[in-house]
């Protein structure tokens, strides 16, 4: 199944239930990731994210299960230049961000994926998509080895 | 406009070898480009279009020939759109490390 869906990771040396609360506690969360947090991260929340200046984010949570799964969907900022959106989520095109939380020698492996960017406004634009013309991932990789040749 | 038509462009395996095949940066003609695909000629055609509506290719008529010539720069939304989606997210677990690993 093709997918378009970025992947990134990184290994924390901390073991996962303190990894997991630094994600899912409003209180840690704006450590590392929004200014400011309305609401809280549990399955079914709505809470909105705040990045100051980026503008505020309304964020639906699909999964938090401790201490393995975190998943949000979002309409992220960085294809119009802007964070802002407030309302639900699910009825305009999002992404979904999931973070995966595994044990590793050194501590905690965090594998954060973002995919749908295929469906965002620009890509769905008014052409309708031939089917599996997503190919985000399958296409990275292609790209990755084009990239290398030119 | 572009980005999407880039995406829409390269999200299928025959467009994507048309790509490959043409950013060795030599000149190719439709038959060369199309040969091989494992579609039929009128199918290649039909990638091909996709690919010039995309502004990706250019097709350039030379005596009995028609030229393929892709265009380098196409890529270049597409590439500057993933590597800001990585940096972001790059930076933001980068703090989350920082972050945890500095409150235990």
């Amino acid at each position: 199944m093709i997918q378009d869906k970025i992947e990134r990771q990184v290994t924390i040396r901390a073991p996962k239930e303190r990894v997991y609360r630094a994600i899912t506690d409003p209180k840690q969360i704006v450590s590392w990731f929004p200014d400011a947090i309305e609401g809280t991260l549990g399955a079914g929340d709505r809470p909105i994210l705040d990045f100051g200046e980026y503008g505020k984010n309304q964020i639906y949570v699909v999964a938090a299960d401790p201490y393995v799964y975190f998943a949000y969907r979002w309409v992220p900022g960085c294809v119009d230049g802007t964070t802002g959106f407030k309302g639900d989520v699910l009825a305009v095109p999002h992404t979904f961000v999931e973070f995966r939380l595994s044990d590793h020698p050194s501590g905690t492996a965090v594998t954060l994926t973002e995919s749908g960017f295929s469906n965002l406004p620009e890509a769905v634009a008014k052409k309708k998509f031939e089917e599996n013309s997503g190919g985000w991932e399958y296409m990275l990789d292609r790209l990755e080895k084009l990239f290398a040749q030119t | 406009m572009a980005l999407a038509e880039v995406f829409k462009a390269l999200g299928d395996p025959i467009r994507l070898e048309i790509v490959q095949r043409l950013s060795v940066g030599e000149s190719f003609t439709i038959g060369d480009v199309s040969n091989d695909l494992g579609v039929t000629r009128q199918g290649a055609r039909k990638h091909l279009q996709v690919l010039v509506d995309a502004n990706m290719v250019k097709l350039e008529p030379k005596g009995r020939d028609v030229y393929v010539r892709f265009e380098t720069d196409s890529l270049e939304d597409a590439k500057a759109f993933i590597a800001e989606v990585e940096k972001r997210w790059d930076s933001r677990l980068a703090a989350l490390r920082q972050f945890v690993e500095d409150n235990p």
